[in-house]
Formats: C-alpha cells, structure tokens, sequence
C-alpha cells in the first residue's frame, strides 16, 4: 500500500489503534509496510498477518478502494480453510503472456496453471510458469530500497525521483536514458508513451537478451509493417524447422506444442499425422520429436535455404551454387521439397530466433510463396509493446561514453549480466550521475546502481498484458508483495509522471479504453474472473511482399560459409562455431528457481549445471571426456567451462546455454555453471564462428540423472514408422512374448466404484520436463542438491526417460515420461515388512508415510524404480518462506520415508468430496492430475478405466496401447501409446538399429 | 597320525587330539588356566584394537542416526548397500557354530569337539554383529520395531508376506536356539570353573551360571538328553536361517535375486564361510594358547574338506545361474549375468570366483590341507570371497535392472566402509572376553573323546594317574 493511499484513507479508519494514531500502531505500520529488511520473515509472522489481514477485512469494508480479485471457478462468499479459491492472472514474458489460474489457499497461492481459455496457454503450461511461483517465495529476492547499497525506504526513492523528474521535465529531458525490458502491455505501453512525450529527448532503449528481433525485423523488412507470426501448427501437415526450437524454447511453445500434438494423434486422425523436419546444429526438443533431423552447423543454415530455395523453384531466376549443392544430402532436401510442394498452404517453414535477419526474410518468403500466410502462418499487427533491439543497447551505450547520458534508468532486465562484454556496461556505469534499478533481485546490476527498487512478483502485482495474437489479458494480485517490492504499472507511473499512485487505479484507467466507461464495473468483474477480454485477439493481416524477391538473395556465400570445415589441429585449436540458446533458466532471470535448477534438461538429462556441448567425433578428435574443461577463445574473449558429449550434434559446433554462472549470490544458484554471455557478441547473436578450444587439464564433476543412454535393445519405448503401423497396428503389443500371467495372490476387486488409470500418449511427448515441475509444486517435492542429484537421488515423481537410438553420432531421440505404474499387482507391496505401502479400492497403489520405516525394500522390488527415497531431512533446511509454496493438502515427508506418485491422490479426494456433496459421480475430466493438467502437448490422459465412456477407457482399447514390463505380471494401471513416426518414404534407410 | 594307520588311530582317538601327556587333569588345567593366570600383555594389545574398532562402529552408527542412511553410498536403484551385505555375511559365518556343534553332534562326528565352543561362540557374536545391521539401515530407525508384531493401541499389524519380517523371526530364532544350546552346553565346563575359583566374586558368579551342577548321574542323564534335543532342534534352523535370509532375494521380481536355486545356494555358501571363520580364528588362538595337541592338524583338514565341499556347492551354483539365464530366455535374467561376468562390476564378480571357486581348489592337496600357513591365507581369502558374493548379488542385480534410464553406479562411502570395519570391533571385543573369561574349548565333551574315556581303549588300561 502507498503512501498515498494510507493518507487519503485516512479518515476511515481500520482499527482503534490507528484511529488513536497510537505509538504503537505508528511502529507497526512502519515494520509491516515499510520494509520488510531483514531475513526473518517467518511462517508466524505471515500467518499472523493474514490472520490480522482477515479479519480486517471485515472492518476495512469501509476502505476505499476496494481491489476486487473475482473467482474463476466458484465464489466464495468468504476463504473457507481447507478450499482453495482460484483466480486468473497473466504472466508477462517478454513480448508475450500467459494466460493463468492460480490457486491459492487461505490468501496464499500455491499452484499455478494455464487458462483454458487463453490462446496462449489453452490450460496448459511449461516448465517457466510451473517454476514462477516457487520464485515468488525466493527469500532471496530484494527486500527494501537501497541507495549505494544501503537500505533506504521507498519514499525516500520518490522523493529523490520527483526531484529529479522536475529537473528533466524543464530540460525535456535530456540526459536522461530508460533502459527497459521488452512488454506487451496496453498499460506500459501508455506510460511508455507519456514519457516520451514528456521527455522528448530523453532516450528509450529497449533490451532483451533472447528475443524475436530478427523476426520482427525480417518481417518488417519485407512487408513494410511491423508484424507478428502467429503459427498455426495444428494445421500444418509438413513442417521443416531450421534450428527452431519452436516446442520448447521458442516464444508461444504452448500453443505449439498443443497444435502439434493434435495433428500427430494418429488415432483421431485416421492414420494421418504430420511430418517435421529439422534442422539443427544441438539437439533440441523439436529435434527430438523430429521424423526426419539433419545435424548442421547453425551458420549452415543460410547454406541450406538457398539449396532450398534453388530447389523449390520459387524463384526462377536462382540457382544455388554447385559446390554449395554438394554439400548437402540432396536426397534430403529433395525429399523436403517434395513434401513442401505437396503440401502447399497446409506447412510451415520456421527459422530460430539465433538464425540472423536475411533467413527469417527467406523464411518468410517460402511461407509466402507456398501460401501458408494467411492459413499456417497469421500474421498480427504488434501493439501495445516495446520490441527489443539489439542496436537500440549500442545507441544508448554511445551516448553514455559521449556523456549525453545523466541519468539512466534501469526496469527489469539484468544488463551488468547479459549485455556483450565489449559495451564495457560496468565500466560507464560507473561515470553516471543518477543511476536506478528497479528489479527482483539485489543482482549484478543492481550492485553498481545508485538507487535500487524492489520489483514485485507478477503474482503480487496489478497490470495487463497482450497476448501473441493480441488478446487481452489481466494481471491481478494473489497476494500482498512479500518483500514490500512495487509492481511495473506503479514503477512506470512513477518514472513518467512522476506522481505516485498505485497499480490498480493505473491499470484501470488504461482498460477504460477496452471496456468503455459504461458498464464498466460489470465488464472489469468479468476480466477478473476470466483473466482476458473475449475476443480481444487482433485482426490477421495480409500484407503484400514489399520487397522483390529476388533482392533477398544476395551473394552465395562460399567462402566464408565452408571457412569452418575443419582443418584439423593437433594442438587442440579449431575453426569452431559457438552457438548460444536459452537453458530451462531462460536467459538467467530463473536462475534461483530450485525447480528448474534441479530440472534434468530434456537432452542432455544434466541439472544444475550448463556445459559446452559438442558432438561424439568433435569430443573424439579432440580427445574429450565429459567433464573435460576447455578454454573457449573467440577474439579478444575467453571461457573456462567443462563440455558435455552431446549425440547428434553437429559436429565443430558447440552450443552454449545460457543464464547459469551468475555473480549474484543466491541461495540456488551461487557457484552454478558457467556465464556464457562472456563469449557473446553484440553484433552476431546467438552464434559466433572462428572460436579455438584448449584443453586447461580441469575436470568437472556433473549432476547427471541418466547414466545409461541406449534401451539395450529392450521393448522400452516401443516405436514404429507410420507405413508399419498401418500394416500392423498392435506391434507395441506384439513386441513382448510371454507365459501366461498367473498371480498366487487372488485379486483385489477391481470391478466396482472408481478405477483410477492413466495412459502417456509416447507419440506426442515432446519430454520438456512440465510434468516433473508440475509434480514438484503439486506435490510438494524437495530440491535436494547437486551433490544428492549426482548421487543419484533425485526425488522428481515423475521423470522423463530418454534414449538414444541410431547411430552414436546421429542418434534419434525417444521420451519417455514414467511415474508410478499403480500396478494393480504391485510388487512393492507384497515386500513392505510394516505394510506401509498398500492398494486401495480405486486402484491406486498408496503409500502411508506414518508408517513407513524405511526399508527401501519397495524400491527394490519396483520394475520401474519410480519411487523415491528420503535419504536426509531434506526439508529442515527449507526457509519458512518457501514453505509457504507448498500445498496444504499433501503431506511433507520426513526424512526416511519414501515416497511416490499417487495419481494426485488429493485432487481425487476433493474431486470425490466436491461430487458427493452435489449427489453425483465424479465426472471424466472432472479431475486432472498434475501432470496432465500442465502437459502441453496433451499427452496425458487420466480417469476412470471401467468407465466404458471414459477418454482413458477409450485409449486404453487403442491398438497402440500397451503396457511397460507387463510380462512381469504386475498389471500397470499407467499404459503408453506407442510413438509413431512419420518420415518420408523417399528417405531410405533412416531408421537404424539400435546402439 | 597322517599316515597307514590313520583308520585304526581314528578309531582309537575320536576326538583326534594328540599328545602323550594329555589327561582328564592336564586338559582342565590347560583350559582353565588360560581364564586363571594373569592377562598376558598380547590380550590387552588385541582387546584395545578391537575395542577401538567397536567405538568406530558406536560412532558410525551415531553418526547414521543423527543425519539419516543418507551417509552411505545408496542411491535410487541401490536401495540397499553394504549394511545389507554384512548382514548376509555375519549371518552365514553365524552358520559354522551351530553346523559343527548341532548337526555334527547328530551325525558323532566326534572329531567336533575341540572346536564346537569356540565356534559356537564365533556363531553367536557373528549374529550379534548380523543383527545390528537390519536394524540401522532402515530409514526411520527409531520405530524399526514396527516390524515386530507387537500388539498396540494403533492396530498395526506387520505385513506376513514380506520376507523381511521372515527374516526377523528366522534369525532371531536362530540367535536364541544357538545361544541356549552353547550355554547348555558350557553349564559342566562353568561348574568346573565355579570349583576351581578362589576369589568370591567368581565363585558367585560361575556359582550362578552353572545352575547348580554337580555332576551327579542323572544330571548327567538330563544333559545328555536336553543337549541331544537341542541339537535336533538347531539342526533345522541350521539350515533354514540361510534359506530365509536367501528369500530376502529370491522372493523379489528383481533379475538376479528372482531364482529358485537361492535357498540351498545361499546355505552353502554360508557353511563355506562359517568354516573359513573357524579356520581362521582358531589358527590364531591355537597358535597363542599352545592348543596344537588340542587342535590338531587333523581338525583344521577335516575342515578344509568341507570347505572345499561347500566351495565347490557355491561354484556350481554360479554356472547353473548362467545356464537357467540362458534357458530361460529372459532377456533381463540374460543381462544381468553377463552384466555381473563382464559390466562395469565384473571385477567384483571375478575376485568373488577367484576367492570362492578357485581358491579352495588347493585343497585337494593333502600337504597344503594340512599346512597351516596355507589354509589361514585361504580361509580369509575364502570369506573376501563370500563377502563379494555378497556384493555380486545385492549391488550389481539392482544397479542395472529393467529399465536402462534407471541405471546407476553405486560407491560406497566412508560410513559404509567405517561401520563394516566397526563391526569386526564389536566382533573380536565379544570374542576376547570370550576366551579371557569362558572356556574357549569344551573340556567335559574332549574329556569324553580322549582316548582314556573310552574303556575298550588300548591306552586306557588304567588311569595314567
């Protein structure tokens, strides 16, 4: 609460102590709203304060205004304790959002999930959004205001600000510079623009370090307009992907993954589904999943496409290069052709973020020339955002060593981190005169500001957002900031106007404009409730190709383009290509996030750490063993880091994930992985060519969850092409032999009541880890540690298990995601001395933890070895703020005890509950298990399985059905679907056994 | 005796102890005198080693309970380690004892009688050591006895079908039946110490312990019959001990652990080791307390041979489950074998054929049965051996099971290798006061067997006395 606030409120007053305007109640408001400094902010104290907020409420119905947060699914008349209420906000992220429901408990929210209703969520949700509300709790984040770093109070910010901001409005503003992050925001957008027409000279630089700008500017480029793609994959029949992780680390990889998956569900398309391309230089996701993958470096790429395009024939007046030609498998690109000619107006061609401007304008092109604009490909007028820009950073660096620069202005972001190292970004920071950084986090850049203004979490703030098809969207509190911190709308506000008022009063006056000033208290209630404004999405545009064709191809580049093929050196140096993409901490802005932290990446299975990772025969050559440090130099710059052999890579190019190695001293992420920003460079992106590697003789010790590599030629993950399922659909089936199945045990009944089972759709799993993130904050799962992690004794309820398949060197990629079985015949019951673990009448193989003693005796005995073991009290050392993260309705294990998956038994329990009391069954979908619920893809069913209407008793008669180690007669109530995939006919011999 | 007239000396010495000037006096005093003189300096060096080592295992254990099993080296698929792997070995070297003093009693082997004592106690401690194992290793060590079937207020009840809670009621019933067969047994011998005892305190206590023997006639008729019962009830558990224990694997669905052969595998395996123990304790003491006309040459071989029997027992049993993996056609059955032979564990698989089906070879040999240097390298190498099969099992069927995702690589740490060290504390600190303070061979039953007891004797015209 502002200031403001409290004085114009002050002649309603809340309780008797302020109405006497007590010392006390003066020293209570100054330790709870003031700053909260210190690091004791204790379970007691929070429940102290709800307690007291609560039961304000009742009295504070005289306080104005009143921040109305509606319910989303039911409304309570006040929190009952024990039901949680659910709301709908937004996640801002970058020029995007999500659409949310989050749930909380007793004004504390807990769990978040996508809005089913939102275009780009569609209720579903990744890892990104799954870890936000552990980082709500961080108690690593900024708690007060510091000036030159010591702590200060946020009027003393307003009072140096609105001096300040009265020297720049006589001056209109010169000298001074705003450094923001991008956003799509109608409400930002508006305070954006009253500043620039109160600063006219001041300077706006907008910086991102991973964004879509060279989308943007390709598209801007060739049309003339300033346009966003929106990709339609659910009716894309052929997709070629040029080092586009479009499934995972892409923007709108929700809405992607959900599209994709619908048009490979082979069972509701009439054995049809689609087929992908890719081509990458590192194993992403989307390769992963890929039909067909050719390894190739990433400054290829452009190489490629115009083989491509001379190849597609759209423009007849090309030819690529003969020598270009041979370097290619043109077998393969015949057969892309061949696909995307067939499939004209039904395919995509997607480039990455890290390809550079020239190949999104290719790109766009193709798309162009094959009609998917329009159909596959809409496009979207940008509104209401700030693109990020590359040379917008450059500008601004410049007018800071020219001295043009007084004072600057930090929002968000982390530039002392991120930004290339030869802006020198530390260095003239130092020579301004004012300095502010308004952020989560004390972090780098923070340090070296004058002033610095906590930021608070998107789950304590008030705003809005636009959506990548331009709906509209609403970001409301959950819950008061923790830390005391401000939210963007007030921050900009105050940047702006230099005026202090506060985010709800900010946010609605924008939203005036949508919902118009009659009604507008109905129509606001119904945002809140629904999160977003129906229909709000923008119109598509059609806009004409503004430049000629042909001006897009310009030389061949074949010199610089084949520089890199290898002349071998014995010392160890090479012509080397660095590529750099995002990591499961995005660009490093998660990197205290435990969750993500300890997330196998999909890949490499790695957590905790980044590595350089090169190919099988570049790590041969070189003579490399994982964990190997190598000196990376390029230029004038150096790093240290360990590699990771990583299996279809392209071969001298090593890919460099970023956000780890942060300076900043979080609990988490201190001491983790390597900067690999310090390689970056301004002018090249994401990737780099001419890096040298020297072997420095350090080794490095990983956290890897997943030793062993290949399936050993064991029906694990049973795969098979699309021409042989159709000739034999129940080969998954078919694939294991064995006696008949005899228990000497009889049979629980099975037959009446609920039948809990659940089926893994194998062929749309993309393995991005949303359900093992899922499951930790459903669950309340602890983080144990690198040091436990490379033990082995990750405790991820669900995992995703991935092999490799195929040649070492070019392996293909299968996922498999694997929880408990719920094996109606368990055998980790039979074994249990005290009888802790048992079967109930649903079906559901349950575990009491009161009574486990910790033989570990189940786990032995477990086939599928999901479950997981308490090896230390690995919750003593939780700060009580985290705890607030957990979900009251699951129990928080001890230390030697097990645990494992029970179909999230206490959403089954409230589903049953919630049933009973309206006088029915519960209903299919009615209940959604965490990992289904946050699955994008899908690829998760969960229900009743003697329900002959069920969607999972339906799947689970599909002719791909099977079970996993079903020949060891333990009955999984979890069955698979098997993968099918799809590569083209005209490619022989891509399938190769197994290693 | 090792020559042509072995047979008839056999005949004419049962117990095959040798020595003209052996007597019903001089055996009495040589056993008693060993509790009676003053404490030679050696004890006291070996009592202060091993008494150390004890407080290791205090402190290990201190150590698991404070922070958790999460000290050891287990991790996901290695649910159970090294605590597993002692247990199942200190119980199989539990199995000597109550094999020589029960079924050889049976069977009058009368040979048995210089080193039944000694190894019945051997058995005892080495169970007392087993024991301690289960119950550390399980996660919540304060309420492991809920798997006792106590009756309480909260209605729990143990769970009948694990094998775990076989193996509680087994090797405790074992414990029990063999402590009260080697106190039965010592109740003569302890009322020989109470007649011989100067000083009142142990007066008073050899008083109690011998239950008021006097060796009347029918005292003698009573104990002849409790212990020949005693006998014939340890002799089952003999060999169902091992068999349940064994079921702790068998009875899982685990490749490796899931195969029929375990049972009598496992018991072979344990009388294997067991004898290796007794070889090797009694090389020792016999050396230090000049017991060679005691302990003959003739035990030590008679011992080897069943080591080399047993040996050979365990060595079959390593091919059959090579040939049933193979004639099962499993391919996880199949894996697991080749796995242990050749995987990333296979130099554990080789010291353990090394040490348990090579190693005993050198015992069809006459002269290296009989040279004591020779059997005392054996016999330890024999139980490195045994302990590695250990290992073999537990540790190298869990690490690669079904899935390959799942497969891991298990070290131990220093508290696994600390407690397993402590152990042989608690073990040789039992045993010293066992020989300092108890008689270390029985002399009422080598009374018996000298060639003075048997009235038909050549030698036994008359008393020597």
């Amino acid at each position: 609460m502002s200031k403001k606030v409290k004085n114009n409120a002050q002649k309603y007053w809340q309780s008797l102590d302020q109405l006497a305007d007590s010392p006390e109640y003066r020293k209570y408001l100054l330790q709870r709203y003031q700053e909260e400094t210190d690091n004791s902010f204790s379970r007691r104290n929070f429940l102290s304060l709800m307690g007291a907020s609560l039961a304000l409420a009742g009295l504070a119905s005289c306080r104005r205004p009143v921040e109305k947060i509606i319910p989303y699914v039911s409304q309570p008349e006040e929190i009952i304790p024990g039901v949680p209420n659910y709301y709908a906000t937004s996640m801002p992220f970058g020029n995007s959002a999500y659409g949310l429901i989050v749930e909380c408990h007793e004004g504390r929210p807990t769990k978040i999930e996508g809005n089913p209703v939102h275009p780009s969520t569609m209720g579903s949700s990744d890892i990104l959004i799954q870890a936000s509300i552990l980082g709500l709790y961080d108690p690593d984040r900024s708690r007060s205001v510091k000036h030159n770093g010591s702590k200060k109070s946020y009027e003393d910010f307003v009072a140096f600000w609105i001096g300040l901001h009265e020297e720049f409005s006589k001056n209109r503003g010169e000298g001074l510079a705003v450094l923001s992050e991008s956003f799509s925001s109608p409400t930002l957008a508006r305070l954006k623009n009253d500043f620039a027409k109160k600063f006219p000279r001041a300077h706006w630089a907008t910086y991102e370090p991973i964004s879509d700008e060279n989308i943007y500017k390709a598209i801007k480029q060739v049309t003339g307009e300033d346009l966003r793609p929106v990709y339609h994959y659910d009716k894309a029949d052929v997709i070629l992907s040029l080092d586009s992780d479009f499934l995972q680390t892409e923007s709108e990889n929700i809405s992607a993954a959900r599209g994709f998956a619908e048009k490979r569900n082979v069972t509701e398309n009439g054995n049809a589904m689609n087929r992908l391309y890719v081509v990458e230089s590192a194993y992403s996701v989307t390769g992963s999943v890929a039909d067909h993958r050719m390894r190739l470096s990433s400054n290829r790429i452009y190489e490629f496409l115009y083989v491509l395009v001379d190849k597609l024939n759209i423009y007849p007046s090309f030819t690529a290069h003969k020598s270009l030609s041979d370097q290619f498998d043109m077998e393969w690109i015949s057969a892309v052709v061949d696909d995307l000619k067939k499939a004209k107006g039904r395919c995509i061609v997607i480039a990455g973020r890290n390809q550079s401007q020239e190949v999104h304008e290719l790109v766009f092109a193709i798309n162009f020339l094959l009609g998917n604009i329009g159909n596959t490909v809409t496009l979207k007028e940008i509104q209401d955002t700030s693109l990020p820009n590359r040379h917008d950073i450059a500008r601004l660096m410049t007018n800071l060593k020219n001295g043009n620069v007084k004072t600057l202005v930090i929002i968000g972001g982390n530039p002392a981190y991120n930004v290339p190292s030869e802006h020198e970004f530390k260095y003239w920071m130092d020579r301004l005169e004012h300095s502010v950084h308004f952020s989560e986090y004390y972090d780098e850049t923070s340090t070296m500001t004058e002033w610095h203004v906590p930021r608070a979490h998107y789950l304590e703030s008030w705003g809005d957002v636009r959506a990548a098809d331009g709906t509209l969207g609403v970001i409301q509190p959950m819950i008061e900031p923790l830390f005391g911190g401000k939210s963007n709308v007030e921050f900009y506000n105050l940047i702006s106007s230099g005026d202090e008022r506060i985010g709800y009063d900010i946010t609605r006056e924008t939203w005036i404009k949508f919902l118009g000033t009659r009604n507008f208290e109905d129509k606001w209630r119904l945002i809140l409730h629904d999160g977003l404004l129906e229909n709000s999405f923008l119109p598509n545009r059609n806009p004409r190709l503004k430049r000629p064709y042909d001006s897009m191809i310009k030389e061949v580049p074949i010199d610089d383009g084949l520089a890199f093929t290898a002349e071998f050196n014995p010392k160890l140096t090479f012509h080397l290509e660095l590529t750099f993409h995002p990591s499961k901490l995005y660009d490093g802005r998660y990197a205290n996030n435990g969750w993500l932290m300890e997330l196998p990446d999909p890949i490499t299975k790695l957590a905790w750490d980044n590595a350089a990772l090169i190919s099988p025969a570049t790590a041969r050559e070189l003579e490399l063993k994982n964990g190997d440090i190598i000196e990376i130099s390029h230029q004038n710059k150096k790093l240290d880091i360990p590699i990771w052999i990583s299996p279809g890579q392209a071969d001298y190019s090593i890919s460099l994930p970023l956000g780890y190695g942060r300076e900043f001293p979080g609990r988490v992420c201190k001491g983790i992985g390597f900067d690999t920003y310090k390689l970056m460079d301004s002018s090249n992106g994401f990737m780099l060519t001419g890096a040298s590697i020297i072997r420095t003789g350090g080794r490095h010790d990983f956290a890897n969850t997943q030793d062993h590599n290949s399936m050993e030629g064991r029906p694990v993950v049973r795969e098979a092409d699309l021409e042989e399922f159709k000739r034999n659909p129940s080969f998954a089936k078919e694939m294991v032999e064995h006696p008949p199945l005899k228990s000497i045990f009889p049979d629980h009944d099975y037959s009446r009541g609920y039948q809990w089972g659940m089926v893994i759709d194998l062929n749309v799993c993309i393995g991005c880890g949303a359900c093992t993130i899922a499951c930790q904050s459903e669950n309340n799962i602890p983080i144990v540690g690198k040091e436990q992690v490379s033990r082995g004794r990750e405790m991820h309820w669900i995992r995703n298990d991935r092999y490799y398949v195929g040649n070492s060197d070019d392996p293909q990629i299968v996922h498999q995601p694997v929880a408990c079985q719920q094996c109606e015949n368990a055998p980790c019951e039979q074994v249990c001395p005290v009888a802790a673990t048992t079967h109930d009448k649903e079906g559901l193989n349950t575990m009491n933890y009161n009574r486990c003693i910790g033989t570990r005796y189940c786990s032995n005995n477990c086939p599928y070895k999901v479950r997981r073991f308490n090896f230390f009290n690995y919750v003593k050392d939780m700060p009580e703020v985290i705890r607030m993260a957990q979900n009251p309705d699951v129990t928080v294990r001890s230390r030697g005890v097990m645990e494992k998956c029970t179909f999230c038994i206490q959403r089954l329990t409230r589903a049953k509950r919630n049933a009973k009391a309206e006088g029915r069954t519960v209903k299919d979908g009615e209940v959604l298990t965490a990992c289904q619920q946050a699955c994008p893809a899908n690829a998760i069913h969960f229900g009743n399985i003697i329900d002959p209407e069920s969607n999972v008793s339906k799947l689970k008669t599909d002719e791909r059905n099977h079970d996993l180690l079903g020949e060891l007669n333990v009955r999984p109530r979890n069955s698979y679907l098997a993968k099918i995939r799809n590569p083209n006919p005209l490619l022989k011999g891509y399938k190769s056994d197994d290693v | 005796m090792a020559n042509g007239t072995e047979n008839i000396a056999e005949y004419s010495n049962p117990g095959q102890v040798t020595g003209d000037k052996l007597s019903f006096k001089s055996l009495t005093d040589k056993i008693s005198g060993i509790t009676e003189r003053k404490t030679p300096p050696v004890w006291f060096v070996a009592f202060g080693a091993a008494f150390s080592l004890l407080l290791v295992l205090l402190g290990s254990i201190g150590y698991l309970v404070w922070e958790g099993v999460g000290i050891w080296g287990l991790n996901n698929p290695v649910g159970w380690g090294w605590a597993i792997i002692n247990f199942v070995w200190w119980v199989g070297i539990g199995h000597a004892g109550t094999l020589i003093s029960a079924i050889l009693f049976l069977l009058r082997q009368r040979w048995r009688t210089s080193i039944n004592r000694f190894a019945e106690a051997m058995t005892l401690f080495a169970i007392m050591c087993a024991l301690i194992f289960p119950g550390i290793h399980v996660g919540r060590i304060w309420v492991a006895y809920w798997m006792a079937p106590i009756p309480n207020q909260m209605s729990m009840w143990p769970n009948f079908r694990s094998p775990l809670l076989w193996d509680v009621f087994a090797v405790s019933t074992y414990f029990t039946a063999s402590l009260l067969f080697w106190f039965t047994g010592l109740i003569p011998d302890l009322a020989t110490f109470r007649d011989r005892a100067k000083k009142k305190l142990k007066k008073l206590v050899f008083g109690i312990l011998s239950l008021g023997w006097r060796g009347g006639n029918r005292q003698w008729r009573h104990y002849e019959l409790a212990y020949l019962i005693l006998a014939g009830i340890s002799t089952p558990l003999v060999l169902s001990v091992h068999s349940v224990v064994s079921t702790d694997f068998a009875v899982s669905i685990l490749p490796g652990w899931h195969t029929t052969i375990f049972p009598p595998y496992f018991v072979a395996g344990a009388i294997f080791s067991g004898f290796a123990m007794v070889v090797t304790l009694t090389i020792i003491a016999r050396k230090i307390y000049s017991l060679e006309h005691i302990i003959t040459i003739d035990h030590l071989e008679k011992m080897n041979k069943i080591m080399l029997l047993t040996g050979m027992m365990v060595g079959y049993a390593y091919s059959i489950e090579f040939f049933i993996a193979w004639y099962s056609g499993n391919i996880y059955e199949q894996f697991v074998f080749l796995n242990r032979a050749f995987g990333n564990y296979a130099w554990a698989y080789w010291i353990m054929i090394s040490c348990n089906v090579l190693v005993p070879q050198i015992f069809w040999v006459k002269r290296w049965r009989r040279a004591v240097p020779v059997m005392f390298v054996a016999s330890i190498l024999i139980n490195v051996g045994m302990w590695f099969e250990r290992f073999v099992i537990v540790v190298t069927s869990l690490s690669r099971d079904f899935l390959p995702a799942n497969w891991d690589y298990y070290k131990p740490t220093f508290w696994d290798i600390s407690t397993f060290v402590g152990s042989f504390g608690l073990f040789f600190t039992l045993f010293l006061l066992f020989i300092r303070f108890l008689p270390m061979i029985s002399m009422t039953e080598v009374k018996a067997v000298l060639p003075q007891a048997d009235p038909h004797s050549r030698t036994s015209g008359g008393l020597d006395e």
